[in-house]
C-alpha cells in the first residue's frame, strides 16, 4: 500500500464568506459551520471559535481533536465507515491541512478534564497549542443521556474536519510525502537482511468516555489484527475516549502517529517496518488473555525480529500492555514498550500499575502527577466553571484569579503515550 | 462455578440485583471494594474484571465494580498478584489526596461510566449463558 501525504501548510485561521485557503490562510465560513453541526437533533447550540497560537486562550473541557484531511486520489474517503463507506483506504494521495485542526468541547459529564492553552507555560505541554484551531462548543438539548451526547459531539467533530479538510482537494500541497508498506513476503524480500519490525497498537476500548473505532467498528469486540499503517494515516482509527486528557490519544494523535512516522524513517535503512497490529484493553480479564495471546501470535506469524508496543490510558491497560510485552518476549521477539507514568508527585512512587522483568526497554512519556500552575488568560473557550472538577485538578484548585494549580494530567496531550510530546526520562 | 458482583455502585447494583449474587453497599469505599475483591481471592475465587477498570483515577471517581468467580482450585495468584498491584496503586492516588465531595449531579455521571465499564464485562462474560 502507497500513500502520498501532501501538506497544505496553514499559518493561520480566519472567518470568512466561503469556506477555502489561501496563501496559507485557512478561511472559515462560520454559519456553515454551525449548519452542519445543528443538523444532529440531540444537540441544542454550538459556538464556533477560533484559537491561534500565542493568544492567551483557554480551550477547556476538550473532548476531541481532529486533523482535516481530504482524499484526492485512490479509493474511499477519509475517516471510513463512519463518514464515507467502509472501504479500504490508505492508497493513493491524502492532502493534509497541516497546521489546523477542529477541536470539540462539551461538558458530556460533570467532572472534567482537558485543557488546551494557546500560551504560557501550560502550551508548552500540548502540541495543539501549536495549531490554528477551529472550536466547537457544543450543547446537548435538555435530558440527553452521556451516551447520546458523547456520540453527538463526536460526530459534529468528525462532520466539520471533513467539510473543512474538503478544501484542500485541489490545493497545491507545499511538501509530499510517501509512505509505502509492500504485502510481507515482499517486503521481506526486499529487504532480506534487515531486522523485520512491527508495530503493536493498544487501543483504549472499555465503554463510555473509554472507546475508539477502526472503519467505524467499537473496537472492544474485535480480536487483534493487520493493518497496512497508511490506513491509520486516513482516519481507520478515531477515538471516542474523552478520560485521562493527558494520556488519551486523540483523533489527531491517531491521525498523526509518530511511532508510525518514526518506523517509517528508518524502514529500508536500518530496519525493515512491515505493518501494523491493532489490540484492545477490555474490563473482562478473559478478553486481555485473548487478546495478548493474538497479538503474541500474529507478531510470531509475521516473524517479527522486533515489535513496539505503545499503550493508552491509566491503570489496567499497564495490564494488557505487560501482559503483550511479556507473551511476545516468549516468542522470542524484541520488544520496546510505550508509556507514561503515574510516579507520584516527587516522581519516587511504582510508576506502573504492573511490571515485569521482561519489559526492560521502555519509553516513557513522562510523570503526570507533576504540578503546574497555569496563569489565567483573557478568553476561554468552553467552561472554566467545570476546571475545578478535572482529573488532576483538586478542591480549590481554580483560584479567585483564574489561575489553575493542578497535575499536568490535566492537559491534553501532555504524556501522550504515543510519543507525540516533548516529556520523557533518560536513564544513564 | 458461581459469580459475584461487589460495588458500590447503585446503579450497578439496580441494574444487575435481579440476575446474579451481588456484594452492595453505598457506603463501602472505592478502596473497600478491593479488600473485599481481595478477600474472595483469598478464599478461592479468581478475578473476571480488572480491579483498575477505566482511565479516571481511584482518587477521583468514588464508585467501583469487579466480578470474582469461585473455583474448584484453591488460591488463584494471578488474581492475586493484580489485586495486590491494584491495591498498591489505588492506595498511592489517595495518598495524595482524597476523592473530593462530589454534588449528585457528578456522582451519578461516575455511577454511569462505572456501570458502562462493568457492563462491557458482564456482556463478554454472559454471551454464551444466561446471568
Amino acid at each position: 500500500m502507497r500513500l502520498e501525504l501532501g501538506k497544505i501548510n496553514i499559518v493561520d485561521v480566519q472567518f470568512g464568506d466561503t469556506t477555502k485557503i489561501e496563501s496559507g490562510t485557512l478561511y472559515v465560513n462560520k454559519q456553515k459551520i454551525i449548519d452542519i453541526v445543528m443538523e444532529d437533533e440531540h444537540i441544542k447550540s454550538v459556538e464556533v471559535e477560533l484559537a491561534k497560537p500565542g493568544e492567551e486562550t483557554r480551550i477547556t473541557p476538550v473532548k476531541d481533536v481532529i486533523e482535516p484531511r481530504v482524499k484526492v486520489e485512490g479509493q474511499g474517503e477519509i475517516f471510513p465507515g463512519v463518514m464515507s463507506k467502509v472501504t479500504t483506504v490508505g492508497t493513493g494521495r491524502t492532502h493534509v491541512l497541516k497546521g489546523a485542526a477542529v477541536i470539540t468541547c462539551g461538558k458530556i459529564v460533570g467532572f472534567q478534564e482537558g485543557i488546551i492553552d494557546m500560551s504560557g507555560p501550560g502550551s508548552e505541554f500540548t502540541p495543539f497549542s501549536k495549531l490554528n484551531n477551529v472550536c466547537l462548543v457544543i450543547k446537548p438539548v435538555d435530558g440527553l443521556k452521556q451516551h447520546e451526547y458523547e456520540a453527538a459531539v463526536r460526530m459534529a467533530g468528525l462532520k466539520v474536519a471533513t467539510f473543512i479538510g474538503k478544501v484542500g482537494k485541489d490545493v497545491q500541497p507545499d511538501e509530499v510525502e510517501v509512505y509505502e508498506t509492500k504485502p510481507l513476503l515482499e517486503s521481506i524480500n526486499e529487504y532480506p537482511n534487515l531486522p523485520k519490525v512491527g508495530y503493536v497498537y493498544m487501543l483504549q476500548t472499555q465503554g463510555l468516555l473509554h472507546d475508539t473505532y477502526v472503519y467505524g467498528v467499537d473496537s472492544k469486540k474485535i480480536v487483534p489484527t493487520i493493518l497496512y499503517p497508511t490506513e491509520v494515516m486516513d482516519g481507520a482509527i478515531l477515538s471516542g475516549n474523552c478520560v485521562s486528557a493527558c494520556d488519551k490519544n486523540t483523533t489527531y494523535h491517531h491521525q498523526n502517529n509518530p511511532i508510525i512516522h518514526d518506523l517509517y524513517e528508518r524502514h529500508g535503512k536500518d530496519i525493515n517496518f512491515v505493518g501494523i497490529i491493532i489490540t484492545n484493553e477490555n474490563v473482562y480479564l478473559a478478553d486481555k488473555e485473548r487478546s495478548s495471546n493474538w497479538t503474541a501470535k500474529l507478531c510470531k506469524y509475521l516473524g517479527l525480529d522486533g515489535a513496539i508496543v505503545s499503550q493508552e490510558g491509566f491503570g489496567n491497560p499497564d495490564t494488557d500492555l505487560i501482559m503483550n510485552c511479556k507473551k511476545i518476549e516468549n516468542e522470542g521477539i524484541k520488544t520496546v514498550i510505550v508509556t507514561d507514568e503515574y510516579a507520584g508527585r516527587d516522581g519516587a512512587s511504582q510508576s506502573l500499575a504492573d511490571a515485569d522483568a521482561k519489559a526492560d526497554a521502555v519509553v516513557t512519556g513522562g510523570n503526570a502527577n507533576e504540578v503546574i500552575i497555569l496563569p489565567p488568560m483573557k478568553k476561554i473557550i468552553g467552561m472554566l466553571d467545570y476546571t475545578d472538577k478535572i482529573a488532576g485538578g483538586f478542591d480549590g484548585s481554580l483560584r479567585a484569579d483564574g489561575s489553575i494549580e493542578a497535575e499536568i494530567q490535566v492537559i491534553t496531550g501532555a504524556t501522550n503515550e504515543l510519543g507525540f510530546n516533548k516529556l520523557s526520562t533518560i536513564g544513564f | 462455578m458461581k459469580n459475584i458482583l461487589i460495588t458500590n455502585n447503585p446503579k450497578v447494583f439496580e441494574e444487575n440485583k435481579d440476575k446474579m449474587e451481588i456484594i452492595y453497599s453505598n457506603e463501602y469505599s472505592y478502596l473497600d471494594i478491593l479488600y473485599m475483591t481481595r478477600d474472595k481471592i483469598h478464599n478461592g475465587y479468581r478475578l473476571l474484571t480488572h480491579p483498575l477498570s477505566g482511565s479516571i483515577k481511584p482518587n477521583e471517581t468514588p464508585y467501583k465494580s469487579t466480578i470474582v468467580i469461585k473455583e474448584e482450585q484453591n488460591l488463584d495468584l494471578n488474581s492475586l498478584d493484580v489485586i495486590e498491584k491494584s491495591i498498591e496503586t489505588a492506595s498511592k492516588f489517595l495518598k495524595t489526596k482524597k476523592t473530593p465531595k462530589w454534588t449528585n449531579k457528578i456522582l451519578e455521571d461516575f455511577q454511569v461510566i462505572d456501570f458502562s465499564l462493568i457492563e462491557s464485562a458482564i456482556e463478554s462474560i454472559y454471551q454464551f449463558k444466561k446471568c
